[in-house]
Formats: structure tokens, C-alpha cells, sequence
């Protein structure tokens, strides 16, 4: 203890030891997952998302969303996640491996959002027409729109600009990126039951 | 061994007007002031913030006070801002008793303390303007980031020069943790900043490195510097030795060995690998083994000749021992939540919130309450203006702190319970706890009233000091 190097050495392998073991091995363990095929040959998951979701994204980190809502999904183990209809099945590391920055959260004063736009816009199940398609449309945006004012908090998102043109671009990039969460697909670690 | 009064210095309160400041003291004594100013500030910010967030909740909101970006502000503001700059004075101080250690280059700290709070700032009004991170206390723009690393080296690094210089053959264990403490978190924070900001790691890799970083900052550095702070004024003031001190090195090690690897429990159930958050389960289980041990150091202390009421009697230890028994509280919190089933049900919840409040509330900024009732009146060289702000102080911030830690540990729990049953919607979670949170409110305007009191005391009393900065007792 009363040697500096000896004390300054041991302090520095308390914080390099978990440093390499949890950081370093789970960069090892999960550093190479890139997007799967659900089945052999198939599209592969989870899919890239639209330029304009990309812009919302931002919009999401800017307003600071991620204080009231996560995106993560719990094995239906722990918390009543599945339960409550957040998704199909328990979020897995391979569907974030698109994200630059990923937002899992850490408090839940809203629902979590992990699957919102598969929630919103759920898959169709069988063909549509196109005029179904754009009816599907429309009524999946006023839904997205309408939660995103959270009553009239939101509101300003929404406001006419300066020079009176009503522009509400980043509530449009907000409500695709909202759209593109879905975590909706069989991954090879978490297969969705059919 | 023993911390006591070795050289018959004054202890305390000096006599008014009295400048009878060592050397050692009289050269840090600018630094230590403007980090200590610094940190008060910063503190009222954070509790104004605080409660304009805890109104926000209740649905008033704009573009620049949404609920992340003034959450997000209170917090930083709270840490960065509040506890470093009075850990930084503090550290400061207890390096250059304990080691005689000379601060030469005194304007270099002051360089650090500057350079540390306008970027601090910067990041502030950036995350209001928007510019923000999704990961908690790493929020301020990426820029901030080798900004504060450089500011936190020239504030925080003298302990562990002071401690390679110190004349005397041995040491004591306020200086382990204190060099631990500044050794470990330039390391985490860069480290940090570098994996999840700046050449982000692969997908979920970086809520790993969030949570490894968010625990060397809140256990190690902020908890190391207070433990080091409860080392040094338990005995000093009581004057008597610390009961088990032999343990001590014990503690030091185990604190350090296990601090490290209990972050990844804070991520039970998320799409990280399973080995990993058991890894943090264990963890938190086996800090214990330095939670206990400090636990029979300082309570040991306490419980002989009647030290508790000693401690009760003085304005310092009252502060001291608040904190001592708020960080066993904490560490067997931490250790029972970190099981799974537990976790399960406070997951997402006020819980964890109430948890890091207990840590860094009434264990870190209790103590330095504490350590500034008994540094400040002797680099200032004058008496605290007024005793009535001082008990208003701690029963505003005692009974604060108690309500809105427990009352967020409760809102967790029933809010926890609740959501377990997947019939039940946030809106009713929210009505069912809505008589809790509007307690916490309460108690929110009460740590302010302690906070107001406290600062006006602490400026009041560097406003009529009168010790001049340049003269001091030469010993």
C-alpha cells in the first residue's frame, strides 16, 4: 500500500480486468453480427431503414425521447413485456447491429417502442390492393401523428415556421423513424412463434 | 495507526479573523475556493432544475424544457457539475494534509477548474439547444467530452503526484481511495467517450460500456473520494482510531476489485448476453464484501464510547455519518436488486433513480456537506455566519433526501408491481402512484431550501473572510 507504482498498477488492473472481460469479449462475441435471412435465401433482417426515418432518429435523440421511453424487449421471464404486447418476442443484440447509436433506454415513464411501428402498422396478412395499401398508410401516420403531440406537449413540432409555410419536416422524420421500429421478424437467436 | 491531530494545528473553527492558515493551506486555498463556489452553484441550478423537471411530468413542456432535455440537464449538472467540483476541492485538501504535499502550481488547478466548468456549460445550454446524447451522464456533446478529460487532469491529478512525493514512509487509507479514485476516471471517461461516442462499438456493445462507464463514475470516482472523506473526518474529529483499521486495505481492494464489474447488472434483461448481466449479478453480490467491511469501520467507530452522539453534536460527523450509513444502505439495495427477480419488477422504474440518489444524495453530497462544515472555516479563517441556516441545512436536506429516496424506491415498487400484470396501462401506473409523486415534489422544494441555506451560509462566510490569500502561518 505504501508503494505508489504498486498501488497506481493494482488500481489500474481493478479497471482493466472488467474492461477486458465484459467490453472486450462481448466486442469478440458480438462485434461481427450483421443482418440475418429470416429463412434460407430470404430478405435479410433487421432490414435498413429510409433515408427520412435516418433524419428522425435524430429528432428522437434531440428531444430527448429516450428519458420516458426504451426500446427493448424483455424475455417474457422478466417483466410482463411480452404480456403487454411490446413485441412477439424478446429483443436479441442482432437487431441493433444497424444502428450507429442504439437507444435501448433505461426508464419506462411511456410504453416501451421497441416494436411501435409494427405495433402501428402491423404486417398485412395477405395481398392488399394498392388503394388498401395507401388507406393502410394514411391511418398508420394520423395514429403516429397523434401520439407524437402526447397530448399538447408535442405540439411545437407542428408549428408554422417564421415565415408562415406550415413545414412540420421533422415531425414527418420523427413519424417514419417511429414507423421503422419493428423488431417483427424471426432472428437466428429468437425465432417468432408461428 | 491514527488520523488525529498531529502537529497541534487548529482544529475546526478558528477564532474570527484568526489567519492562522498552514502553508500548505494558504496555497490551495484560491482553487479550493473557486471549485467550492463552482459547486454550489451548480448545485442550485441542479435543484431548481430538479423541480422544474418534476413539474414537467405533469405535462407542461416546449421545445427547450421537454422532460429528457431538463432531466438530462439536472442530472449532469448534479454530477459533473455539484459533486466533481466539490470532490476536486476536496480531494484537493485532504491530499495536502494527509501528504504535506505543496501545491506549487496552484494556477494550474485553477486552469482546470475554469476550462472544467465552461465546458461544463457549454454542454449544459447544448443539451437544451438540442444537441444531445441518448446515453445518460454522457448526454453533452462528444466535443465536451477530451475537453472535461483534460480540465479533470489538471484539477484532479495532484493526489496522485502528492502521493509519489509524500515524505512520510506511510499512508493512510483516505489517500488510497483518493488516488484510485483520479487515477480510475480519466480512464473510464475516455474509454467511454471513445466506444460509444466517438468510433461507437458494434450494437448493444455500447450500453455495455455505458453501464461499466456509469459505475467506475458513480462507485469509483464519486464514491472512492467520499469514502476516502469519511476515512479522514470520522477519526480526525471524533480523535480516536478506526475500528478495524487493519481492515481497511481489505475494504480499498474489494471496492475497487468488484466496482467494476457490478454495471452490467443495471441491464438485466436486455439484449446483451446472458454470461454478461450475470457477471453483474455476481458482481454487486461480492462488492458487498467491501460495503460490509466499511461498514464495521465506520459504524464500529460510531457504536464505541458513545460516538454516535458525539457525532450528532458535531455539524461535520452529523453530515458524515448521514452519508456513512446511507452507503451500507446502498450497497445492500444494490446487491438484493441486482437479483433477478427482484430486478424483474423495479426494471424501468423510479427505483433505479432512487438507488443513484442514495448514492450520490445522502452518501457523496452529505459528505461533502460534511467536509465543507470543517474545511471552510479554516482556509477562510472565519465562523459560519449563521447556526440557525445550518440546522435549517441539514434537517431541509436529512429529511429531503430521506423522503425523495424513499419515495421513489416506493413509487418503483408499486409502479414495478403493477406493470407485472400487463392489463394495467401506464396512464393507471400513473394515477395509482400520482400521491407519491406529488410528495416528491415536496420534498424536491425541500432539498432547495436546504441548498439555498447552505449557500448562502457558505457565501456568506467567503464574502467577509478576511484571511488574505498571499499570508500564511509558515509551520
Amino acid at each position: 500500500m505504501t508503494n505508489p507504482k504498486l498501488l497506481i498498477a493494482g488500481v489500474f488492473l481493478t479497471v482493466a480486468l472488467p474492461f477486458g472481460a465484459l467490453l472486450l469479449s462481448s466486442q469478440v462475441q458480438l462485434g461481427d453480427l450483421a443482418p440475418a435471412p429470416e429463412e434460407e435465401g430470404g430478405a435479410l433482417y433487421p432490414a435498413t431503414v429510409p433515408g427520412l426515418a435516418v433524419q428522425g432518429r435524430d429528432v428522437y435523440v434531440s428531444l430527448g425521447c429516450i428519458a420516458c421511453h426504451t426500446q427493448q424487449v424483455r424475455p417474457s421471464g422478466q417483466g410482463s413485456d411480452i404480456a403487454r404486447g411490446y413485441g412477439d418476442r424478446p429483443s436479441v443484440a442482432r437487431d441493433y447491429v444497424l444502428q450507429s447509436h442504439v437507444l435501448l433506454g433505461d426508464r419506462r415513464i411511456g410504453p416501451d417502442l421497441a416494436n411501435y411501428g409494427a405495433r402501428v402498422a402491423p404486417a398485412p396478412k395477405g395481398a392488399q390492393t394498392e388503394p388498401e395499401k395507401a388507406a393502410t398508410i394514411t391511418k398508420s401516420l394520423a395514429a403516429v401523428h397523434a401520439a407524437i403531440h402526447h397530448g399538447n406537449a408535442f405540439a411545437f413540432l407542428y408549428e408554422a415556421d417564421a415565415k408562415g409555410d406550415f413545414a412540420p419536416e421533422r415531425a414527418d422524420a420523427l413519424a417514419a423513424y417511429l414507423l421503422s421500429l419493428r423488431q417483427d421478424y424471426s432472428s437466428p437467436e429468437a425465432k417468432l412463434k408461428k | 495507526m491514527t488520523q488525529d491531530n498531529r502537529s497541534g494545528r487548529p482544529q475546526g473553527r478558528p477564532s474570527p479573523g484568526d489567519s492562522r492558515l498552514s502553508r500548505v493551506e494558504a496555497q490551495l486555498r484560491g482553487p479550493f475556493l473557486l471549485f467550492f463556489v463552482s459547486a454550489v452553484i451548480w448545485l442550485l441550478v441542479a435543484s431548481v432544475l430538479g423541480l422544474v423537471s418534476a413539474q414537467l411530468l405533469r405535462g407542461v413542456s416546449g421545445e427547450v424544457f421537454t422532460y429528457g432535455h431538463v432531466s438530462a440537464a439536472q442530472h449532469n449538472l448534479f454530477i459533473y457539475g455539484w459533486a466533481f467540483n466539490a470532490f476536486f476541492a476536496i480531494n484537493l485538501w485532504l491530499t495536502s494534509q494527509l501528504g504535506r504535499f505543496e501545491l506549487r502550481n496552484a494556477w494550474l488547478v485553477s486552469l482546470g477548474a475554469i476550462i472544467w466548468n465552461v465546458a461544463l456549460t457549454y454542454g449544459a445550454l447544448s443539451i437544451f439547444a438540442g444537441d444531445l446524447n441518448g446515453f445518460s451522464l454522457l448526454e453533452m456533446p462528444r466535443t465536451v467530452g477530451p475537453v472535461l478529460a483534460v480540465a479533470f487532469l489538471l484539477s484532479a491529478f495532484w493526489p496522485i503526484v502528492a502521493y509519489a512525493q509524500r515524505p512520510t514512509g506511510h499512508s493512510f487509507a483516505s489517500q488510497w481511495f483518493v488516488v484510485g479514485a483520479s487515477f480510475v476516471f480519466p480512464l473510464a471517461y475516455l474509454l467511454a467517450q471513445l466506444l460509444v461516442l466517438w468510433n461507437p462499438a458494434s450494437g448493444v456493445v455500447q450500453a455495455i460500456a455505458h453501464s461499466w462507464f456509469i459505475q467506475n463514475l458513480l462507485l469509483l470516482w464519486l464514491g472512492g473520494s467520499a469514502l476516502a472523506a469519511v476515512y479522514y473526518f470520522l477519526p480526525k474529529v471524533l480523535g480516536r482510531n478506526i475500528t478495524g483499521y487493519y481492515l481497511a486495505s481489505v475494504a480499498f481492494w474489494t471496492f475497487f476489485l468488484f466496482a467494476g464489474w457490478t454495471g452490467t447488472a443495471s441491464l438485466l434483461g436486455s439484449p446483451i448476453p446472458v454470461w454478461v448481466q450475470s457477471v453483474g449479478v455476481v458482481g454487486s453480490a461480492m462488492f458487498l464484501v467491501s460495503v460490509i467491511i466499511t461498514a464495521i469501520n465506520f459504524h464500529g467507530t460510531l457504536s464505541t464510547q458513545s460516538g454516535w452522539s458525539l457525532a450528532w453534536n458535531s455539524t461535520t460527523l452529523r453530515f458524515i455519518s448521514f452519508g456513512a450509513v446511507a452507503f451500507t444502505l446502498y450497497g445492500v439495495l444494490n446487491a438484493i436488486f441486482s437479483f433477478r427477480g427482484f430486478n424483474a419488477v423495479v426494471r424501468f422504474t423510479s427505483f433505479s433513480a432512487g438507488q443513484e440518489q442514495l448514492l450520490t444524495y445522502a452518501f457523496a453530497s452529505m459528505v461533502i456537506f460534511g467536509a465543507a462544515y470543517f474545511i471552510l472555516p479554516r482556509l477562510t479563517g472565519s465562523l459560519w455566519p449563521s447556526a440557525k441556516l445550518v440546522h435549517l441545512h441539514f434537517w431541509a436536506t436529512a429529511i429531503g433526501a430521506l423522503g425523495s429516496i424513499s419515495a421513489s424506491l416506493a413509487v418503483g415498487w408499486q409502479s414495478g408491481k403493477q406493470l407485472a400484470d400487463p392489463a394495467v396501462s401506464y396512464a393507471q401506473v400513473l394515477t395509482a402512484s400520482a400521491g407519491l409523486a406529488s410528495a416528491s415534489l415536496l420534498f424536491a422544494i425541500l432539498l432547495l431550501v436546504g441548498h439555498v441555506a447552505f449557500a448562502l451560509n457558505a457565501f456568506g462566510m467567503i464574502l467577509k473572510s478576511s484571511a488574505p490569500a498571499a499570508e500564511g502561518r509558515h509551520d
